[in-house]
């Protein structure tokens, strides 16, 4: 047989189809086109137009057309006059119609010739009445009232001789004896709308019906009616016909809406095992060419379509068989496809199973099992939480934010947000007397670290002694080189030293910095074991003798630190608080042109200061007062660092420490509002999904741009409610709509209603002008009003 | 380090979908059942199923949640060709003092798609009330809801067509205002032949229209999901994709294209490919913070995936998610827990054993509409075992 998708289109639209026994011919019938084709291998060849003749009546206007299972060449149409007609292929005339019955009053929907009785026709009509014709005597022998508005689809049953089924646009199933045309035998309500169409299953005792409201069932008429199967389609279902050697698949077509043919397994009534989405326009029609692969099918946008089983979409491969979900506490939920059936194969299975190949065993045993994977430990979420409830973001001074929100990062083991906050404090701190608090803590800190720490200490004494001379001898050289590049800072200076950079290190300034430190020779003497420690001895060796790069090369520091910090987590035991920090940079420059001056010789004193008494404050914070900045202006790092932060997702830092700032932030004139919005915005968000309302609140409130101070403006209503009836205070004043009273705000004490201050008792919430209450409580204990309340005013 | 449990569901076929809630504290599920699932978790962390109801007439292939700044707001959409928007709205309490009954209810049904509707996402709040469809037929929609109060009503906004069937989008959820409303749109034409199946659409305030900025040629596989990173802080986008393998774009806005244009140009880089699946890739999707990507396919594994501070991206965690063979992890077996209220238990493998032996054949089906399924063969097998790999450094 062939099996090819092939169409032809005819000049209007056919309402049925019907094939012969052999399923080599095909019969079309419509409105205005009723033809025979016999199907070729690859193509549709008309046989025989039925349409013709000089009076072309309502009686070829067909909505339905049978082909009689014995007898080759007739053929049965239901016409829309009410009229049935009978056709003889092998008339000689031109016209082949050979009897026309005139017995229903008004149209026909369905006819249907008994499957091994060849002189049975049933018709189905839409005046609520079935007869059945013999075609030998010419006349409708019996006459079936439906007591129902009108029949829409009639069919003998294959497994019972004389019974046939109706259905009804009151969604009621009729099953008649033909012998008993008094009364059906059985009846049954099988849908809540029309029932447009029935099918008897070929092999056991099945019935299927297609109704309005968009489902197929499946009854068992074996004993009582019972519904095996309801399969859920997208719209009204037209028409529909089992699949031949398919015991679980039906054909549908769909009165509106859906164009394509499913074909359906029963057993997984939620998706079609197959789609054909040939048609542009509804089907009509669908007739099964004996062969499971193959079938025809009209459409009302006039074509009859072979379609094949090979082109057929399969809409259910194209459906995700998996759904994944994470939370924000980052549980994830999972749902995925499980086979249900793992003894596949086993005898026991087979002899129940129908012969049938796997892909259709396999497609109707579906199911999805759904796993939640609870995150034990939350870290990501729990550092969130954590650092959003504690850190400080105003009230204090910066330094002492900054060492709170260190303190807080650190407990909460993230070292590098800890380091990025005690940059920021580094950078940006201008508080002088900062300096005492911190060498303290910076000492708990380097004890609490252990590592590597306390050796670095240590250097910095006995290291002092091989410096001292070198910073001698360099130290007017290095004074000149800082004078001359105070106001390019590191642009005369990056004197090639690029080796002892790490990648991420901020290049210019760090340049300039190791130029000035020429002093970085006695590397030797420190226990700085790796390579990545490098650039930190040079620090230290300048810390030792020019104080003005020492806060710099710490803030330069912590930023490459924190890039290195997400590398070696662990092994970091340099947080800035290893070096002694002897003043703060500050960020609000002095004028330069002090510097080269007084700044220099100062410096040198110092530095020699330094190297023979090591500790001594008094001595470091004479530094403090001699203007260093305008050497180098630490926003282009913090920025960077901010960004880094950000990309890396945690943008909690990034707006912290943004919010931390307060007016400082100003300084970051290469961070455009733009950003720090986004950054807002979205800490804010995630904040709003921790529920962490209050924090959000006071982001807010600290926050400069006005798109996102307006937040706790938008849709926030203050309501004033009755104290008696509580229904809310619409009208300016204090009269109630309910109570028509302004009792709620009357005053206790003089019955007047209270304007402006209203105070009461939260015992027992009377009350009234302040002034009057006080007077009262004076003399007595009591509540004013008498309600025994003993109010206590204080 | 993860802990399974097993969540019977009782939806009766495929799981398509599952979402959380805003705040994680929900979640929906939808299936091919076409009914939607939402469930609610307790103070002991055990979801508790609220409200079933049968939402589409066709599979319901997703399921998204509004911001909550709108109200307990769904959207569905389905091969029914339909999508749909729903309420849950709190009834008149029958007996005072007690909570009122809480249902759902539709407030519309977005009718326009020809055909399957494939995808439905929320737009980002900052961009009001907006849902985005796409369809099997190419189609893109945007509806929006001009009065936030007023679900029922949305009207069509633009119709774009990606002249290639559509199987999913996703939203940019950027809070930066130099960035465009932008959607990226995934197709699952399996035919290599026809060029990139991701296209970046980007809204110009200017023209006001949609209109494709970018396509990414080098996935030219089926592509079954797409998710961009929540941005919050990040001047790059990040866009997972879900194709034969996993796949994370990052789309770097050129600046001054903007000016010429009208439109963003993107600097696209992968800046990783997996192939760890060895399979189809059905799904990704990323935590709140963008951090960590987890992805899912065929080979039945839910895996995590996180970036160092290089940008390199790795796995961090490996969740074996089907229980048919969950016995042959060697790892620590699972704690189950009952969860959703429904008693699922790790069965020893003897008891299934017997169960099979006895179980013949029978369908996942239903007698009835709302009869109980009944599932021979096994109960959900153990839940799965986790597998954890610490984060290396």
């Amino acid at each position: 047989m062939s099996s090819r998708t092939m169409c032809i289109t005819q000049e209007g639209p056919a309402n049925a189809l019907a094939l012969n026994k052999d399923y080599s011919q095909v019969v079309i019938a419509g409105r205005n086109v009723f033809k025979v084709f016999s199907i070729e291998e690859d193509e549709f060849v008309e046989n025989c137009n039925l349409r013709v003749g000089k009076n072309l009546n309502l009686n070829f206007s067909c909505n339905d057309v049978a082909w009689n299972t014995i007898e080759d060449h007739i053929l049965a149409t239901a016409a829309t006059n009410g009229a049935v007609v009978l056709w003889n292929l092998n008339r000689l005339s031109r016209s082949k119609q050979e009897h026309v019955f005139m017995d229903h009053k008004r149209t026909v929907n369905k006819v249907s010739f008994h499957t091994s009785e060849p002189t049975w026709l049933i018709s189905g009509s839409q005046d609520g009445t079935m007869k059945c014709f013999d075609l030998r005597t010419r006349e409708a022998t019996r006459t079936f009232y439906s007591n129902t508005e009108s029949v829409r689809d009639v069919q003998f049953s294959p497994h019972l001789h004389h019974t046939f089924a109706a259905v009804s646009e009151n969604g009621n199933v009729q099953l008649w004896d033909l012998r008993r045309p008094d009364r059906c035998y059985q009846q049954f309500t099988a849908h809540s709308g029309p029932i447009f169409a029935c099918d008897w299953h070929p092999e056991v005792t099945w019935l299927a019906t297609a109704s309005r409201d968009k489902t197929i069932k499946v009854w068992d008429l074996a004993g009582k009616p019972s519904l095996e199967y309801t399969i859920h389609t997208i719209a009204s279902v037209g028409h529909i016909k089992w699949r031949p050697q398919r015991k679980y698949h039906i054909a549908s077509c769909a009165l509106v809406v859906d164009c394509s043919i499913n074909v359906w397994d029963v057993r997984r009534p939620y998706i079609p095992f197959a789609a054909f989405n040939e048609h542009k326009d509804v089907a009509t029609g669908v007739a099964w060419r004996g062969d499971p692969h193959v079938f025809l099918s009209t459409s009302r946008d006039c074509t009859l379509y072979q379609h094949v089983f090979q082109d057929a979409t399969r809409p259910a491969s194209k459906a995700n068989p998996q759904a994944i979900s994470l939370n924000s506490k980052g549980d994830v939920a999972y749902a995925c496809q499980v086979n249900m059936n793992p003894v596949r194969g086993s005898a026991k299975l087979s002899g129940i199973l129908r012969k049938a190949p796997p892909h259709s065993e396999q497609f109707c045993q579906v199911n999805s099992v759904m796993h939640r994977f609870l995150s034990k430990n939350p870290r990501e979420m729990r550092c969130f939480h954590e650092c959003a409830r504690r850190y400080i973001l105003t009230g204090r001074p910066l330094s002492d934010i900054c060492d709170h929100n260190a303190a807080v990062a650190k407990d909460l083991n993230r070292q590098h947000v800890s380091l990025v906050w005690s940059v920021v404090k580094t950078l940006y701190s201008s508080k002088v007397g900062d300096f005492g608090q911190q060498t303290p803590s910076g000492n708990v800190s380097r004890e609490e670290t252990g590592l590597g720490v306390p050796q670095t200490t240590l250097g910095t004494s006995t290291g002092a002694e091989p410096i001292s001379t070198g910073v001698g001898g360099d130290g007017d050289q290095h004074s000149l080189l800082g004078g001359g590049g105070g106001e390019t800072p590191g642009g005369a200076m990056s004197a090639g030293e690029d080796e002892t950079e790490t990648d991420e290190t901020p290049e210019q300034h760090f340049n300039g910095r190791i130029g000035l430190g020429n002093l970085s020779i006695p590397q030797g003497d420190f226990f700085f074991g790796d390579g990545e420690m490098d650039p930190l001895s040079v620090d230290f060796d300048r810390m030792n003798n020019g104080m003005m790069g020492m806060s710099l090369s710490n803030g330069l520091l912590g930023g490459s630190h924190i890039l290195l910090d997400a590398q070696v987590q662990q092994d970091w035991t340099l947080p800035s608080e290893a070096f002694p920090l002897r003043h703060e940079i500050q960020d609000r420059s002095p004028p330069p042109e002090q510097f080269p001056n007084h700044g220099s010789p100062d410096l040198n004193d110092h530095d020699s200061q330094a190297v023979t008494v090591e500790d001594q404050p008094s001595s470091l914070l004479n530094v403090t007062t001699v203007p260093q900045i305008g050497l180098w202006d630490p926003s282009h790092i913090m920025v960077e660092m901010l960004k880094h932060h950000a990309s890396l997702g945690d943008v909690q830092t990034s707006a912290s420490v943004l919010l931390a700032l307060g007016d400082q932030r100003r300084s970051l004139t290469t961070l455009d509002e733009a950003t720090q919005e986004q950054w807002l915005l979205g800490y804010l968000d995630t904040l709003t999904r921790y529920r962490l309302w209050d924090v959000g609140t006071q982001v807010i409130q600290l926050a400069w741009i006005p798109s996102v101070m307006q937040l706790n403006q938008q849709s926030t209503t203050v309501h004033t409610s009755c104290g008696h009836c509580s229904k809310l205070l619409q009208r300016t004043g204090w009269l109630c709509d309910r109570c028509h009273s302004s009792e709620c705000a009357m005053c206790s004490v003089c019955h007047q209603v209270v304007r402006g201050l209203y105070a009461w008792c939260q015992g027992c919430s009377h009350g009234g002008h302040l002034a009057h209450l006080q007077e009262w409580w004076q003399v007595n204990k009591q509540c004013p009003t008498g309600c025994g309340h003993i109010c206590e005013y204080s | 380090m993860f802990e399974a449990h097993s969540i019977n569901t009782e939806h009766k076929d495929l799981i398509h979908d599952v979402a959380y809630d805003f705040y994680g504290l929900r979640m929906a599920t939808c299936s091919s059942d076409q009914f939607v699932k939402v469930w609610d978790q307790d103070e002991h962390e055990n979801w508790n199923l609220t409200a079933t109801w049968k939402a589409h007439s066709g599979s319901v292939w997703k399921v998204t949640w509004a911001h909550p700044e709108f109200g307990q707001v769904l959207a569905t959409c389905s091969f029914d060709r339909t999508a749909a928007v729903w309420e849950e709205i709190v009834g008149e309490s029958p007996v005072p003092g007690e909570r009122g009954m809480k249902h759902w209810v539709r407030r519309t049904n977005l009718v326009d798609s020809r055909t399957s509707v494939t995808d439905v996402k929320f737009a980002p709040k900052s961009l009001g009330l907006l849902l985005a469809t796409c369809s099997a037929d190419g189609v893109m929609r945007i509806y929006e809801a001009p009065d936030v109060m007023n679900l029922c009503q949305w009207t069509l906004q633009h119709e774009v067509s990606c002249k290639l069937p559509c199987s999913c989008l996703s939203w940019n959820h950027s809070f930066s205002r130099l960035h465009h409303p932008t959607l990226a749109v995934g197709s699952d034409d399996s035919n290599t032949g026809n060029g990139g199946k991701v296209f970046i659409y980007e809204y110009s305030e200017n023209s006001r229209r949609w209109s494709k900025t970018e396509t990414l040629a080098s996935v030219t596989e089926a592509v079954h999901d797409i998710a961009f990173a929540p941005n919050l802080g990040r001047s790059f986008h990040l866009l997972a994709i879900a194709t034969n393998n996993l796949r994370i774009a990052s789309l770097k806005p050129l600046v001054d294209s903007t000016v010429q244009s009208g439109h963003t140009r993107f600097d696209i880089n992968m800046v990783a490919q997996f192939e760890d699946h060895t399979s189809t890739v059905w799904r990704v999707c990323w935590n709140i913070t963008g951090t960590i990507l987890a992805s899912s396919g065929d080979d039945g594994f839910v895996r995590l995936w996180k970036s160092n501070y290089l940008n390199n991206w790795k796995s961090v965690a490996v969740l074996k998610g089907d229980g048919t063979q969950a016995q042959t992890d060697s790892s620590t077996p699972a704690v189950p827990g009952p969860s959703g209220g429904v008693a699922t238990t790790s069965q020893s493998s003897t008891t299934r054993t017997s169960e099979e032996t006895s179980s013949k054949w029978q369908a996942p089906v239903i007698k009835g509409r709302f009869q109980k399924m009944t599932w021979l063969g096994s109960d959900p097998p153990p839940p799965p075992i986790e597998k954890n790999k610490p984060f290396k450094k």
